[in-house]
């Protein structure tokens, strides 16, 4: 706008802009007198840009696109808000989705996968983001069956030809610690239950590096790991009032599920702590198991490289001593410490040292499940080509008699 | 162990799926009838038909298609799936034994170390897949051999193929990827 108008009616230099009923007005304060008028009927690129009515709230798009789609864009707009997803998800989402339901694998399927691919689309946008979110929580938002988000999200992925990287650990651990309600006492948490989030998600992110370190997190579902790390977590930050606090109760008592899973992560990550506590001087004449191993999560978090290294075998044990020798002058002086101790254990004590050490190996292969495994092809077996002459007595065991076949029908007929 | 030096790596075929058609209409009601070891699904239209020297299932249709599994080899394949024909024509169908094609062949291989998946599949981007929460193993797809191998983090990698010669190259091409996302010595 260049320079002041002027009413042309009674002179005075005071133009407001009005909108009346959504039609912009030039309008003279003084005495009403209207300047310009904006158009009755409006195009969409007006209506765009002054922002009066959103296009997906006008009229103009339930005429142009389907009912299904219409539904479905209002799902994914209403998902979008219940997770608190910025405003960019929320678009890549509705992309995806278009694209996605033009699809003919998508366009002609049941109610319920649509609902899915909803889902789907919300949850690659979250993961091309690296916004950790799992399946499960989409899955329990939708009410979804797992097995068939599971076929419809490959199907997309394959469809769309996306890429979507991995889940972020560290970004889960304290996405999932958000909704614990540990953090400030109340009515059903006493004062000794209460931690500080920062200390919390910090110590629970070690304790999960420590786990992937040591394959307890490779192809597992992620959320048991990060409640069992949360729960070691919680109890090793003030050992004295939560040790008899068990693991359904601090579940219980932060407000979170106990995924069954999540009992034999414990299982294993104490097992871990117990032989990394095991290689500790001054841990050693205290009699650790695995009630008191919490006390100690702090000190072993602290020196876990050099304790992963000298409590698991990498198959060598010459080597073993050479590298934990050569760790010593590089770490703490209390690892220094240790190392001189535990060099000089082996000597002496190396019977008890190897017995304690075990092969760094995903647990399933250290306790094996006996699996029926077919022979290879025997050596007559491997001679076949295929085209082999056929036997008719080879050939009868396959057909049934003439007794056979009238006691069968004799059968039959009682049905 | 370098990667280029010769490892060998037992690859162990434990099914092959194989289609051929008889070009002729079979009567499924009679040979559920006149057939030894056979079941009759009635409601999907098909009948299975168990051989025991080659351990062969087959699923019989009434238009002639069959489709054979559980074999270990093509050769073993091609065995089971002439005797099954020449059963059909004993049992008095006019049996011409076609367009005999090995579809699917299924393999399990071992790897002597332990793998590191989120690894393996940072470094092999768009053909390798990995969702923790949906199975343990990588999906990895070789497009040009039609191939797709499951790699477990215990070392074992099971792979389908169209054939035996393809799941063999599979094989070989995914070994120095996998060497080099190997469980290394902390």
């Amino acid at each position: 706008m260049s320079g002041q108008r002027k009413c042309p009616d009674c002179g005075s230099s005071e133009i407001v802009e009005d909108a009346h009923y959504a039609q912009n007005q030039l309008v003279c304060a003084d005495c009403g007198f209207i300047l310009t008028e904006g158009l009755l009927t409006t195009t969409f690129q007006d209506e765009e840009h002054l922002q009066e009515v959103t296009y997906s709230r006008s009229t103009g798009q339930n005429e142009q696109l389907s009912r299904c789609k219409q539904r479905g864009i209002k799902r994914v707009q209403d998902l979008c808000k219940v997770l608190y997803l910025p405003a960019v998800f929320e678009e890549t989402a509705l992309a995806y989705f278009q694209r996605a339901i033009e699809h003919p694998s998508f366009h002609l399927v049941s109610l319920e996968k649509k609902e899915i691919l909803v889902g789907c689309c919300v949850f690659v946008t979250c993961r091309q983001h690296n916004w950790p979110l799992t399946m499960g929580t989409i899955c329990s938002l939708l009410y979804a069956d797992k097995e068939l988000f599971a076929s419809v999200y490959l199907c997309v992925l394959k469809e769309l030809e996306l890429d979507v990287p991995a889940l972020s650990l560290t970004d889960l651990v304290k996405t999932h610690l958000n909704s614990f309600k540990l953090f400030q006492s109340s009515a059903n948490i006493p004062a000794k239950f209460a931690e500080d989030k920062g200390k919390m998600v910090a110590r629970t992110i070690q304790i999960v590096e420590l786990a992937s370190e040591t394959w307890l997190v490779t192809g597992r579902h992620p959320i048991p790991i990060v409640t069992a790390a949360a729960y070691l977590a919680w109890q090793s930050l003030q050992p004295v009032g939560r040790l008899t606090c068990t693991f359904p109760r601090f579940c219980k008592l932060a407000g979170t599920d106990l995924p069954p899973p999540a009992h034999l992560r414990l299982k294993e990550l104490n097992d871990i702590l117990l032989r990394m506590a095991s290689q500790l001087a001054w841990l050693r004449v205290l009699n650790v198991d695995k009630k008191t191993v919490v006390k100690h999560i702090g000190d072993l978090l602290q020196h876990r490289h050099f304790l992963l290294k000298s409590s698991f075998s990498s198959g060598d044990s010459e080597d073993q001593s050479a590298t934990a020798a050569g760790n010593g002058p590089e770490s703490s002086p209390r690892a220094a410490g240790c190392s001189a101790r535990a060099e000089g254990c082996h000597p002496g004590g190396k019977q008890k040292c190897s017995s304690v050490q075990r092969p760094l190996l995903p647990p399933c292969l250290i306790n094996p499940r006996k699996r029926l495994r077919t022979a290879a092809l025997s050596p007559s077996d491997q001679a076949i080509t295929g085209d082999e002459a056929i036997s008719d007595s080879e050939i009868e065991q396959y057909l049934r008699s003439q007794e056979e076949m009238q006691e069968f029908s004799k059968a039959q007929a009682w049905h | 162990m370098d990667a280029d030096s010769d490892v060998a790596l037992d690859i162990l075929i434990t099914n092959v799926v194989c289609v051929f058609r008889t070009r002729c209409h079979l009567n499924l009601r009679k040979i559920a009838l006149e057939g030894a070891n056979v079941i009759y699904k009635r409601d999907v239209g098909k009948v299975l038909m168990k051989l025991r020297k080659p351990r062969i299932t087959a699923t019989i249709w009434s238009s002639g298609k069959v489709i054979c599994t559980g074999a270990t080899s093509e050769e073993e394949a091609k065995f089971g799936a002439r005797r099954l024909a020449r059963t059909l024509q004993k049992l008095g169908f006019q049996v011409i034994f076609t367009d005999f094609k090995v579809v699917n062949v299924l393999a399990v291989c071992n790897m002597p170390f332990e793998i590191r998946l989120p690894e393996f599949t940072k470094n092999n981007r768009p053909h390798a897949s990995y969702e923790p929460e949906l199975h343990p193993a990588v999906c990895y797809r070789i497009k040009p051999l039609r191939a797709t191998l499951q790699i477990f983090s215990t070392g074992s990698i099971t792979v389908t193929g169209p054939n035996v010669k393809a799941v063999a190259s599979a094989v070989e091409q995914i070994y120095p990827f996998v060497f080099e996302s190997r469980k290394q010595i902390l």
